[in-house]
Formats: structure tokens, sequence, C-alpha cells
């Protein structure tokens, strides 16, 4: 799976696998500095994550009332 | 004759006419309480209610002092008191001066309880059945009417959580609610990791819908974790049992819904640190391993190695030329003896048996018709050679003739 189409959870959950599997220290130097880089990757992901303000309303029948409407971003707004 | 009113003089009219009706005074109404207030004036309001109508009752201050019992929505009871109308908003309302408790509980929480003790027999509410929450659920379901507040309220403490979220509005009061509600909640089906089914506070008929089989069904039919959160802390609901977890209000379920984003943000510096830690350590421990080796292998010792390694070398080498030489001594002698078979096979010997190798002009002479009487030829022999005239020429097999006996 692709780091972009990987949830919140699944980010998590393997970032503590790598973490870890650091901790373990039974690795090569080569493959230790891999799984570091994968691990940031990771770190980076997750934060992107929880910055993107964006929320996603959706209604399933008829519209959204007006003030839930809009960008998206409007958490302040209620 | 037709007469005109005003409002006033109608609602005058029918004041009149109520009150002046002794059969109105001094009633004993039976029904089941509910929108009970007890107003900081010391007034009691509230409706009285059975399965098809309901009436307005006020409980004042002086009559409520000798009151024996407490009064709380959906209690029975007996009221005794006056029909009057309330003039201002042509309001027919009972006021009542007694109240007794009515023995056992309203028909509709009779109702409920059957439903409960139904569906719990059922195992509808056994712990076995909840399901845990999703740790980070990506898509939120909710269940509630698009207007009302309880929809905000869970909105705003999501807060910035990054998930998808999906309204499926229903109507949660009201006639056809419960079908509503029910018909939302499938809605979702395969569509979220999480519903939560909500509605703000209201009074129990308000919340009443929450209290039906078809909710109940929908909600325990759900493929997903269901997060109650019906009415205000106080108010549990049929739906409340089926749920998978019962928050108090809207708020508290989407607490209950979404990690707390300061916490995630402080498990992803934690793993930061221990991934850096553990970077570290291994580094530090390859770097006294290093140490470690690079003392075991002290300038003496590289010395002592490379002596044997030349040594090792001298020895190999000297064993080559040995083998090398050999091999050439073998060579010479396969040489020598191939030279000398060679020679067994070839003219030279055969010329030292007594032979001698005839050849003319034209090449070897293997016949005597290779040659005519007269011509010149030559005769190899193992020692020199003859030049010699052909005197005559015969066939057949090798009888010689004395030349000059025969002449």
């Amino acid at each position: 799976m692709k780091n972009d189409e990987m949830g919140l959870e699944q980010a998590l959950e393997r970032l503590e696998q790598i973490v870890q599997t650091l901790e373990n220290g039974k690795m090569g130097l080569e493959e230790s500095l891999d799984l570091y880089e994968r691990g940031m990757e990771l770190v980076r992901l997750c934060e992107g994550r929880l910055q993107s303000a964006e929320r996603r309303i959706e209604c399933l029948t008829g519209e959204l009332p007006a003030d839930l409407r809009g960008d998206g971003k409007a958490a302040d707004t209620f | 004759m037709t007469q005109i009113f005003t409002v006033t003089d109608l609602n005058e009219r029918i004041k009149e006419r109520l009150e002046g009706d002794a059969r109105l005074r001094d009633i004993w109404l039976q029904g089941e309480v509910s929108n009970y207030t007890h107003h900081r004036s010391g007034h009691r309001y509230f409706t009285l209610k059975d399965r098809e109508s309901q009436i307005s009752c006020v409980l004042f201050k002086s009559s409520g002092a000798s009151l024996g019992i407490a009064m709380k929505d959906g209690m029975n009871i007996m009221a005794f008191g006056d029909v009057t109308v309330y003039r201002p908003q042509g309001r027919v309302q009972v006021i009542v001066r007694g109240v007794k408790e009515d023995a056992g509980v309203g028909f509709r929480y009779m109702q409920m309880e059957a439903l409960k003790k139904k569906l719990a027999a059922e195992g509808l509410f056994s712990p076995e059945r909840k399901r845990p929450l999703p740790a980070y659920p990506e898509r939120i379901g909710i269940v509630t009417s698009p207007q009302g507040a309880a929809l905000r309220d869970v909105l705003k403490t999501l807060g910035a959580y990054p998930a998808r979220i999906i309204l499926s509005p229903a109507q949660v009061q009201g006639e056809g609610a419960e079908e509503s509600l029910a018909r939302a909640i499938s809605a979702l089906r395969g569509m979220c990791d999480l519903v939560i089914v909500c509605r703000g506070g209201g009074s129990i008929e308000d919340l009443w819908c929450f209290n039906s089989e078809t909710v109940a069904r929908a909600i325990a039919g759900c493929d997903v974790p269901v997060i109650s959160a019906v009415g205000h802390e106080t108010d549990i609901t049929i739906a409340d049992f089926v749920a998978d977890v019962r928050a108090a209000t809207p708020t508290a379920a989407a607490r209950l819904a979404v990690p707390d984003a300061e916490g995630i943000r402080q498990s992803i510096l934690s793993s930061r640190v221990r991934m850096m830690r553990a970077l570290w350590t291994a580094h530090e421990r390859r770097a006294e391993r290093l140490e470690y080796l690079k003392r075991a292998v002290s300038a003496r010792r590289m010395g002592s190695i490379a002596a044997d390694a030349r040594q090792r070398l001298d020895y190999l080498s000297a064993r080559l030329d040995a083998a090398a030489a050999e091999r050439l001594k073998a060579s010479r002698s396969r040489l020598e003896k191939a030279a000398a078979r060679l020679d067994a096979v070839g003219p030279a010997a055969t010329l030292q048996r007594g032979y001698a190798i005839a050849r003319s002009k034209r090449g070897l002479v293997m016949a005597a018709g290779d040659v005519r009487p007269g011509e010149v030829i030559e005769l190899i022999l193992a020692g020199g050679w003859l030049l010699c005239r052909v005197l005559e020429e015969r066939q057949g097999g090798g009888e010689r003739e004395e030349h000059e006996g025969a002449g």
C-alpha cells in the first residue's frame, strides 16, 4: 500500500512497528537507516493528516444546512 | 342572526360556558404526567395524557405545599381539580388541587418495559454484543436531524479531527420518526467505521421514538459500532441499551468517537524520539565494536600476519618453480622419443637397410615403365647418390639378369 492511501490508524500502527524493530536493534546499518527513513516518512504523513484542518461533511439525502456547508474549514462557525 | 365576536369576547364566552358547567368542576382526571416543570414561582406545570389525547395542567404553589408525592414525567396519576380556560391564550386547562399516584407505571412505560424485556431476552443488550469503537475512525456516520443542536454539538466536538463525516438525516421526533431513524441508520451500511445516533434534549414524548423496537433493531443491525446519545444525561432509552456505547450527550458521543488529536501528536513525537534513540544506540554499539576490533588488530599483529603471508608466498612460488621444471623435463623426453619413432618410419632408416630411391626428371621411379632406355636417373643411397643411365627396361617381378652375361 502506498503511503498516501494509508489511513492515520494504519500509519500509526506501522510507525509503532518500525520503532519497535529499530529498538530491537537486530539489523544492519543500511537496513536500520532505511527503516528510520520510512519511519520519518510516516511521521510526516501522520502529522500532515492531523494538520489538515479540512473536514469533509457530506449529506446522504438532501442538502446540508447552510451553516454546515462551505469550505469545510468552518470549524469556528459553530 | 350572525354575531361578530372579538377574540377576547369569544374566549370570555367559552370560559363562562366551561367554568359554569358543574360537571367539569371537582373532577378526578386519570393520566400520565409529561413535560413536568416545577417553576421558580413554585407553580407546577405539566401535561396529562393517555394514548390519544393530552391536556395542560397547572398546580399552584398553594396546593402543592400539601402534595404527598414527588411528581415526575411518566408517572401515572389521579388529579383532582377544575376545568378552566386561560383566556389570554384561549387554552383549556385543568387547575389541579390534589394529586395521588395511580397504581402502576404509565402505559407507555409498561410498553417500554415489555419491549426491554423482550429484547433483553433476545440478547440484544448483552455485553458480548458490544463492539469496541475503532481507535481512529476515518468515516463517521451521524444519524440525527440536520437542523438540530445535537449535530452542531457533535461537529464542534469532533473539531479538526481528520475524518469524513457522513450525515444521514432523520426525523428525531413525532409521527414517523421511528421509521425515519431506522432508515437513516440502514442507509449508512458499508459507508462508515462508526455511527453516532443522537438527539438533543426534549420532553419524554419527543425522545420516545428512541424507545421503539424499529430503532432498536436498526441499531442492532448496524454493520459498525454505534454510539447513542439521546437527550440529557438522565434520559436513557432502549436505543442506549442496544447501542455499543451509550453517551450521556451528543457532545460526549463525539468525544468518545475520536481520539484526542493532542494525544496522537504526543505519540508521534514519542515515536520520533524512540527511533532516533534506537539509531543512536545502534550507532554507539557499532562504534564500540569497531573500537574493540581495532584494539585486537594491533600493528604487531598486522606485521606477523604480513610475514606469514610472505612465507606462504615463497613456499608457493618454490612449489610452482619445481612443478614447472618437472613439466619441462617430461616434455623434452617425450619429444626425443617422438623423434626416434619418426626416424624409424622415415626413408633414412630404410636406406640404411640397403634400399635405394630412384628418381628421374619426372619424379620418383616406381615402375620399370617410368623410364626409357638411355635416360639418366638418380639413385639415392644411405650414403650419397649415384647418377646412372638406363640400359634396358624389363617388365615383371624383380629377377635381375647380369647385363654383360645376357647381352
